[in-house]
C-alpha cells in the first residue's frame, strides 16, 4: 500500500516517511502544491498526509480535487495552525482526520492505521496480532482465545502499540496519545507505568507471551518474540 | 482690606470735598469783606454753622481746618463737624470766622455707597460664578469627553482611539497629540503581539522537525544506555518548549478573541470530568481529593473552561506536596480549589504575571495562571488567591 506525504519540510516530510515505511507501507513525498497535484491524479495512494500551507497552493485545494474525482483515498490534515476553525474547516472539506505539528510520530502511525483500516475494512474491524483479537466494533479483546476485561486507558494503549508494533514508542508519545496534549503532565511518566505494567499483567495472564519491551526506560516496543 | 481701604479713601474724599466747600465758603466771605468791607450776615443753612468772633490782632493769620465734636441742641446728640477757621480784617478790627459743616450727611452718603457697592459686588460675583459655571462647562466639555475616551481606551482593543471633534484649538491640539501616541502604542502592541504570534508558528516547524527525528532515532537498536538517557533529556526539554510555544501562542489567541463561541456549560458535570482525568495524577502523589459540588452553570467558551480547570487542578497537583491534599468547593457562582504546598503564601501581585516561578528550576513554564488569568478576563468573571496557615493555597473563582 502507497501512502503520499505532501509536506513543504523535507526534514519533517522525510522523518516520516522514514518511520511509516515497513514491510506494510511504501511512501512517496511531495514538497509543493504542483508536484502533489501530479502525483494525486496520476496515482491512487490508501493514506494522504497533508500539510495545508504548501509553497504554490493550499493544501485544501488538493483535498478538495480528490474528493471532486472521487478518490478513496484517505486524508489526514497535518497543520501547525492549531485552530479549531482550522480543524473544523478541513474536516468538512471531506478530511478523515486532522492532526496538529508538532507531532509524535507513533501518533501519526496509529492514525494513519485507523484511516486504512477503516477505508479498506469497511464497518467490519477486526485486529489480529498473533494471539490478540481485539473487536473494533465492540471493543472486546480475545487474549489466546479468552475475553479479556481491559480498562479504557488499557484498551488505548493496547490499539496505540499494535498500531506502532516493532517501533519503539518514547514515554512521551503515550503520555500524549493516552492523555492529550492540554494536560500539564509536567514529565512525570510514572502513571503511565502503571498502566502498562497491568496491561502486560493481563496479557500474561491470559497466557500470551510478553509483547511489551522496555527500552532502557526511554520508551516501550511492542513486537513479537522471536 | 479691599472693604476698609475703600472706606477709608471714600472718607477721604468726601472730607475733601467738604474741605473745599469750605474753602469756597471762606472764598465767599473773604470776596464779600474786600468788596463792602463789613461782613456778611449770617445766614442759617442746614448743616452749616457760621460763627464770628472779633479778637485781638493775632500773630499768625493761618487757615485752619479741623474735625470736631460738638452736642447739637437741636437733634440732642453729639454730630462729627467740619470745620474752617480763618480770620478776616475789616478796618483793623480783626474776626475769627468760623465755618462747620456736619459730617453727618457724609456718615450717610458713605453707608449708603457702601451698601450699594457690596450689594453690587455680591451679585456680581453670584452672577460671575453661574456664567463661569456654564461657559466653564461648556467650554471643558470636550476635555471630559476625551478623559472618558481616554479611560476606556484598550490597548489590545483593534479600532483605533476616536475623539470627537472640538472647535477648541487648546483640545484639539490635546486630542490629536493623544490620539497619536495611542495609536502608536496600540500599534507597538499589536505588532509585538504579532511577532509572538509568528514566533510561535514558526517554532512550531522546527519543533516537529526535532520530535520526529527524534521518534525516528529511538528506533536504531545499537543505542547505548547513555545514549537513550540523551533522548530522553531531549524530549523532556523539548516538551516544555513545546508546551511554551503552545502557551504563548493560546495567551495570543485568548487575546484575539478566537475563543468568542460563548455557551452554558454544566460546571459540576465538568469538573467531575476532569477529576477523573486527573485521578492517576492524584494517586501518583497520593494526593487527597475532598470535593463538596453543587449544580453550577457558567457561560463561556467551552474549549476555555477546559482550559481553565486544567490549569487549575493541574497546578493543584504539581505544587502540592506528597500526601497532600487538595479541596474542591463549588456552588452556584464560586469554585474553590484548594491545595497543601509551600509553607508560606506565593507573592499575590506577581502570581498572575507571565513567567512567575516559585522557583526557578520549576517544571511549570510560568505562564499556567497568566492564561488562567487571561480566560477570566475575557470570561467576565474573576480569579483571586489566599492563603491560609500552615500550607494551604486557595484560588477562588467568581462569576
Amino acid at each position: 500500500m502507497k501512502i503520499l506525504v505532501i509536506e513543504d519540510e523535507e526534514q519533517l516530510s522525510e522523518s516520516i516517511c522514514e518511520y511509516l515505511s515497513n514491510e506494510q507501507f511504501v511512501t512517496e513525498n511531495a514538497f509543493d502544491f504542483n508536484s502533489a497535484y501530479e502525483k494525486i491524479s496520476l496515482y491512487d495512494y490508501a493514506c494522504i498526509i497533508l500539510d495545508i500551507g504548501l509553497p504554490g497552493g493550499s493544501g485544501l485545494n488538493i483535498l478538495r480535487e480528490l474528493k471532486a474525482s472521487n478518490k478513496a483515498d484517505g486524508v489526514i490534515i497535518i497543520s501547525a495552525k492549531n485552530s479549531l476553525d482550522d480543524k473544523v474547516y478541513g474536516l468538512k472539506a471531506g478530511a478523515d482526520d486532522y492532526l496538529t505539528k508538532p507531532f509524535h510520530l507513533p501518533e501519526l502511525g496509529a492514525r494513519v492505521d485507523a484511516i486504512i483500516r477503516r477505508k479498506s475494512f469497511g464497518g467490519k474491524i477486526k485486529i489480529v496480532f498473533d494471539e490478540i483479537d481485539i473487536n473494533m466494533n465492540e471493543k472486546t479483546v480475545t487474549i489466546c482465545g479468552k475475553e479479556t476485561m481491559l480498562t479504557k486507558k488499557e484498551y488505548d494503549l493496547l490499539l496505540y502499540f499494535i498500531s506502532n508494533k516493532n517501533k519503539v514508542i518514547s514515554k512521551s508519545a503515550i503520555a500524549e496519545h493516552l492523555w492529550g496534549d492540554n494536560m500539564d503532565l509536567a514529565d512525570n511518566y510514572d502513571f503511565i507505568y502503571t498502566h502498562i505494567k497491568n496491561l502486560r499483567r493481563k496479557m500474561l495472564q491470559a497466557g500470551a507471551p510478553d509483547y511489551i519491551k522496555s527500552v532502557y526506560g526511554m520508551g516501550y516496543k511492542f513486537s513479537l518474540i522471536k | 482690606m479691599g472693604c476698609i481701604a475703600f472706606a477709608i479713601l471714600l472718607r477721604y474724599v468726601i472730607i475733601s470735598q467738604v474741605d473745599d466747600d469750605l474753602e469756597i465758603e471762606k472764598n465767599e466771605i473773604t470776596a464779600y469783606v474786600s468788596q463792602h468791607g463789613y461782613l456778611p450776615g449770617i445766614i442759617k443753612v442746614h448743616d452749616q454753622y457760621t460763627t464770628y468772633k472779633t479778637i485781638d490782632k493775632p500773630a499768625v493769620t493761618k487757615t485752619k481746618i479741623y474735625t470736631y465734636n460738638a452736642y447739637d441742641s437741636m437733634d440732642h446728640e453729639e454730630v462729627l463737624l467740619r470745620s474752617i477757621q480763618f480770620i478776616v480784617n475789616t478796618n483793623n478790627t480783626y474776626t475769627l470766622i468760623n465755618v462747620s459743616k456736619s459730617l453727618e450727611s457724609v456718615d450717610e452718603l458713605m453707608q449708603t455707597i457702601i451698601l450699594i457697592t457690596i450689594t453690587l459686588i455680591l451679585l456680581i460675583l453670584i452672577v460671575t460664578f453661574i456664567i463661569n459655571r456654564i461657559i466653564l462647562r461648556k467650554l471643558w466639555k470636550p476635555f471630559y469627553e476625551t478623559l472618558e475616551s481616554t479611560q476606556q481606551f484598550n490597548l489590545s482593543d483593534s479600532q483605533p482611539l476616536n475623539f470627537d471633534n472640538t472647535d477648541i484649538d487648546e483640545f484639539r491640539h490635546l486630542n490629536i497629540i493623544l490620539n497619536g501616541a495611542f495609536n502608536k502604542a496600540q500599534q507597538d502592541y499589536h505588532s509585538l503581539k504579532e511577532f509572538t504570534e509568528n514566533a510561535s508558528h514558526e517554532l512550531q516547524t522546527p519543533v516537529a522537525v526535532i520530535k520526529s527525528r527524534l521518534d525516528n532515532l529511538i528506533q536504531d537498536e545499537n543505542l547505548t544506555q547513555q545514549q537513550s538517557h540523551s533522548v530522553e533529556e531531549a524530549y523532556n526539554a523539548l516538551n516544555r518548549l513545546n508546551k511554551l510555544n503552545q502557551s504563548l501562542l493560546l495567551l495570543t489567541k485568548i487575546e484575539n478573541g478566537q475563543f468568542s463561541a460563548i455557551k452554558q456549560i454544566n460546571l459540576k458535570e465538568k469538573t467531575e470530568n476532569k477529576l477523573n482525568q486527573f485521578c492517576e495524577l492524584w494517586q501518583g502523589k497520593n494526593i487527597k481529593v475532598q470535593k463538596t459540588l453543587e449544580e453550577a452553570n457558567i457561560e463561556m467558551n467551552e474549549n476555555l473552561a477546559d482550559m481553565l480547570l486544567n490549569n487549575l487542578l493541574g497546578n493543584a497537583v504539581k505544587h502540592n506536596i506528597y500526601n497532600g491534599s487538595v479541596e474542591i468547593h463549588l456552588n452556584q457562582n464560586l469554585f474553590i480549589i484548594t491545595n497543601t504546598g509551600l509553607n508560606h503564601p506565593l507573592d499575590e501581585n506577581l502570581l498572575f504575571t507571565r513567567f512567575y516561578k516559585t522557583n526557578a528550576d520549576s517544571e511549570s513554564n510560568g505562564l499556567g495562571l497568566s492564561i488562567v488569568k487571561q480566560i477570566c478576563n475575557v470570561s467576565a468573571c474573576s480569579i483571586a488567591y489566599s492563603f491560609s496557615a500552615p500550607d494551604k493555597h486557595s484560588f477562588i473563582l467568581k462569576w
